[in-house]
């Protein structure tokens, strides 16, 4: 090689070099967990990712927090040591302990929460959850006269702006109108619009956790071009971050990994059980399962690989196996987690399939138009139940997803709501769905225009989709096209009413009927649907009216009844697993609850010799927190209850 | 030289001006809201609007001024007159924080990484794929140019065919196979490099798996062009004057056939740098790369303007350096670059 080029070869290998004894990996933390994907942010009111919800339910804590292990998931003291309800059920008076401290050493007091929840309802830090917060009495109004006041800022001549004005003015009115005062610096009093039976739940959602109030202001100004309040988001990182869950945040290196550490000013340090926890960053499903078989991850949230199938069907043999003894657990109620770690160790037992808070559907546009204006055959509800009668959805569940996932007739997953009774739903018949067609004019499915089922890409939908269009084809006389798009564009069209069968999922947010039942309200902005029942809508009225608990759940049966029964603007086909990687016997603190949204804070490693080191099982109560009776959650708050142990 | 490198230098903005207002006004177009987690549910309409309104994404033209204005370094200049930085600096300075990060070229929030601002990400992540990218160039100029020699030595013999076969295997197996082979063989079964954690120290892997495709074709390049060299009439010179043979390949012909692979090297080595979704993907690199496809399935507009406007840069100035290294390796080389 020519001599001169010899020179800056050189030089390029002397830097790397150095670069590779500079860059030192730290060393293993005590639990290396894999979540759902990279946390997008730590401010708890701009989030709107499940992964980052997880990692907010370790480093914040919310007024209550809620125990994992319980079929309940019943609501514990947090910040708040106790609370009053007054007869009306619209406000609630929340007494904050004392000792409860920031990271930072600073207390945590009622001002913070008057300031995150200020921070979620101004529209210049504008975030998904943002409308959890319109529960609060005034808070929508609020929203609507900042956006219009800002709106106004920027269309007026430059020379009369005053954006600091604005901003004296928009506090003062926060603290005129909108529910939430703090009295003192451990009181907080919460004024809602109207009764909501489940407002303790949402206490404990990350939307409505406190920050430190000091610190974000001093990350906070007002851009004087458009009166906009501006946060760096400088703050939400280590050092400056301040957190007041178990864990503080030690590192966050981008899209490489973040590290927690035990927050020693928390003011329960028994609940954490590891010193330290790293959340590497693997996007890779196959480097996830990987890193799992060498040991250099516990826990892996959720495993896309391809042959997962082939992993499950593993485990299934090793648990016929042990057939005998499984049945035994089961019958005594020990849970699935914890037959597992009854069992001997084996490599394929890590893989689990635990229920999640979801459901997959299809989507039927309900409206009479079509996005582009043509006739929507599927606007008449006898074709909607003839498609919803004739999908074989055992099939779909069982070999084209192949995750142990349950086919369901309901939106709800039953069993996620405790004294919640789900409605039975359309079971299959065929024979039934023919007639249904026939009455809507489309005899063996003549007369029926092409039908367009819209999914997005990835994911596997492709082939559900497949699956259900043959079956439709097949029992129904119909044809059906296969519309693939990517996700943006596939929002999009589901928006804008271009489709006539889509894909869809939802997730419940918390432990109430509503979140799934909202979105089919009239004019809902998830409502992809677009339908509309007056009946429906009043049902839903009649229960958020509704003072007993009990009646007010069966009043939401009935309204889910009506989607799943009657109406059917969708098509439940199958509950949604959450499939994982742990080893029960090394690792404890992931609960089986339906729930699945996983607070791991008592994650704890068996026989590294730190915490408690005994394993967290679903405790056998079946007593049931009947949403809405605060004073029995109180109740439960003792010290037993808080460790979740039976 | 020096008015090629001054030259080249001011045309630099000009190129990246005309990047910049072709990319925005394409990745503007891609339907698809940025602001809306597909996941997830989609806010009350009044907050879905403030949240368009707050990046400015309501309005192509003004989100493309004050995009231009920001990452141009005006607005920064601006701020530094107009006392707006000092004011800024001083409030921090009172609450005990340290001053506000202020970039001269302001790249704007990243949508989906609500956290990080473009700038934080462009320095977490180009220095790790410049990092790789440069030892994966290495590798490949190691193994590239021994496969081309060997070649080009004996045309047409086996070694010759042998070296040829495993580069057309480089250059036509994907990146996804070759990563994940490596990772199973050398991670998971042998246990020799770590799986899902990254560490400069132990980028063997992933730099082989990028330096692949590099390596084949310039295997390719350089033994076409000793081929050609061996039969020249300079190289028949040397061998008369009684030079070694092993002289006369590594001297005289490979300096010849150098030439080719220098220029090949500049977008190269620009393309090596900025990282590769695959290989990222597979050994867990917190490069560049991922960002490239990720910005654009997540429009995230911010990002997607940043990476491609660092790509760009890095185009024209390694192009630049090929250049410069031309004249400098074969000082025959003149005239306008």
């Amino acid at each position: 090689m020519p001599r001169r080029l010899l020179l800056p070869v050189a030089l390029l290998a002397v830097a790397l070099a150095i670069a590779a004894i500079a860059d030192r990996p730290l060393p293993r933390a005590d639990a290396v967990l894999i979540n759902r994907g990279d946390a997008t942010t730590l401010d708890p009111q701009s989030m709107s990712w499940l992964q980052d919800f997880r990692v907010a339910k370790l480093i914040y804590e919310g007024l209550v927090r809620q125990d994992p292990f319980t079929p309940d998931y019943r609501i514990l003291p947090g910040v708040a040591t106790s609370w009053d309800v007054s007869p009306d059920r619209l406000t609630y008076t929340f007494h904050l302990r004392t000792e409860a401290s920031w990271s930072n050493g600073r207390p945590v007091v009622a001002a913070d929460f008057i300031h995150a929840w200020r921070r979620a309802l101004l529209p210049d830090t504008a975030a998904d959850f943002s409308g959890m917060l319109f529960h609060l009495r005034g808070a929508r109004d609020f929203y609507a006269w900042r956006a219009r006041a800002l709106a106004e800022f920027a269309a007026s001549p430059p020379a009369d702006r005053a954006a600091e004005r604005l901003w004296a003015e928009t506090l003062a009115r926060f603290d005129a109108t909108v529910g939430a005062r703090a009295q003192g610096d451990h009181t907080l009093v919460v004024t809602l619009a109207r009764p909501v039976p489940y407002f303790l739940d949402l206490c404990a959602f990350p939307a409505l956790f406190p920050v430190c109030a000091p610190i974000v202001r001093a990350h906070e100004h007002i851009d004087p071009d458009t009166a906009r309040l501006r946060t760096d988001p400088a703050w939400t990182k280590p050092p400056t971050l301040p957190c007041n869950g178990p864990f503080e945040v030690t590192a966050w290196r981008f899209k490489r990994d973040m590290r927690l550490a035990h927050n020693s000013h928390y003011w329960d340090p028994a609940r954490t059980n590891v010193d330290t926890i790293a959340i590497p960053s693997i996007d890779d499903a196959n480097a996830q399962v990987l890193a799992f078989a060498t040991g250099a991850v516990d826990w892996v949230s959720d495993v896309t690989t391809s042959y997962r199938g082939d992993m499950l069907a593993a485990k299934a043999a090793f648990r016929l196996e042990h057939a005998a003894a499984v049945e035994a657990m089961r019958a005594q109620g020990v849970d699935e987690i914890e037959i597992d770690r009854r069992l001997p160790d084996d490599p394929r037992a890590h893989i689990h399939v635990l229920p999640a808070f979801g459901t997959y559907f299809y989507n039927f546009n309900c409206s009479p138009r079509l996005g582009d204006g043509r006739a929507n055959p599927f606007a008449d509800a006898r074709v909607r139940r003839a498609f919803a009668l004739a999908l074989d959805k055992r099939t779909i569940a069982q070999t084209v997803r192949r995750a142990g996932e349950p086919e369901t007739a309901t939106l709800i997953p039953p069993g996620s709501i405790a004294g919640y009774q789900s409605p039975r739903g359309l079971p299959r018949d065929v024979a039934r769905a023919r007639e249904e067609l026939a009455s809507a004019g489309f005899p063996g499915g003549r007369g029926l225009p092409t039908v367009e089922l819209l999914f997005n890409k990835d994911g596997g939908h492709d082939l559900i989709a497949q699956a259900a269009a043959a079956c439709w084809e097949r029992e129904l006389g119909v044809s059906v096209r296969l519309v693939q798009r990517e996700i943006k564009v596939f929002r999009e069209d589901l928006k804008n009413g271009n489709f006539m069968v889509s894909r869809a999922g939802w997730y419940g947010d918390y432990g109430d009927p509503m979140t799934f039942l909202e979105p089919h309200r009239t004019g809902d902005g998830n409502n992809d649907r677009q339908y509309s029942s007056a009946e429906y809508d009043a049902l839903l009225d009649k229960a958020a009216d509704e003072p007993d608990p009990a009646a007010r759940l069966a009043i939401l049966g009935e309204a889910e009844r009506v989607l799943v029964e009657r109406d059917l603007p969708l098509l439940p086909i199958f509950r949604y697993n959450q499939v994982m990687l742990f080893n029960a016997h090394r690792v404890s603190g992931v609960t089986p609850h339906p729930r699945q949204d996983q607070i791991l804070d008592r994650l704890d490693i068996l026989g590294d010799g730190k915490g408690a080191e005994r394993a967290l099982t679903m405790s056998g109560g079946t007593e049931a927190r009947t949403p809405g009776s605060d004073k029995e959650a109180q109740g439960s708050a003792g010290e037993g209850a808080r460790r979740g142990e039976p | 030289m020096t008015g090629l490198i001054v030259r080249r230098l001011l045309q630099l903005p000009l190129i990246l001006w005309a990047v910049f207002t072709a990319t925005l006004a394409l990745a503007w177009a891609v339907p698809g809201n940025p602001l809306e987690n597909p996941e997830g549910r989609r806010p009350p309409p009044e907050v879905a609007a403030a949240m368009r309104a707050q990046y400015d994404l309501d309005n192509f033209w003004r989100f493309y001024w004050s995009y231009l204005e920001r990452a141009s370094g005006v607005r920064w200049a601006r701020e530094s007159l107009d006392g707006t930085a000092a004011s800024r600096a001083r409030a921090a300075q009172e609450a005990g924080l340290p001053p506000p990060a202020r970039p001269v070229f302001d790249l704007g929030p990243s949508l989906h990484y609500k956290d990080r601002t473009v700038n934080e990400i462009l320095w977490a992540s180009l220095p790790i794929s410049a990092t790789l990218g440069a030892g994966a160039i290495l590798l490949a100029l190691l193994i590239g140019l021994l496969a081309g020699i060997v070649g080009a030595v004996r045309p047409g013999s086996a070694l010759d065919a042998a070296t040829l076969g495993v580069a057309l295997v480089g250059i036509s197996l994907p990146s996804f196979v070759v990563g994940t082979a490596l990772l199973l063989v050398f991670g998971a079964w042998l246990r020799w490099a770590p799986v899902g954690r990254w560490s400069v120290g132990a980028a063997i892997l992933p730099a082989l798996t990028l330096s692949l495709p590099f390596a084949a074709y310039i295997a390719r390049l350089s033994r076409m062009a000793m081929i050609e060299a061996m039969g020249a009439d300079f190289i028949r010179t040397a061998r008369a004057k009684g030079l070694s043979e092993g002289r006369v390949v590594l001297r005289h012909a490979l300096a010849h056939a150098m030439l080719p692979v220098v220029s090949f090297l500049g977008p190269a080595t620009a393309l090596a740098m900025t990282g590769s979704f695959v290989v990222e993907r597979v050994f867990t690199v917190p490069g560049l790369g991922q960002h490239f496809v990720n910005a654009v399935q997540n429009k995230d507009l911010f990002l997607i303007m940043g990476v491609v406007l660092v790509f760009s840069t890095m185009l024209v100035v390694f192009n630049l350096i090929v250049d410069v290294l031309y004249r400098w390796v074969d000082p025959r080389i003149e005239g306008p670059g």
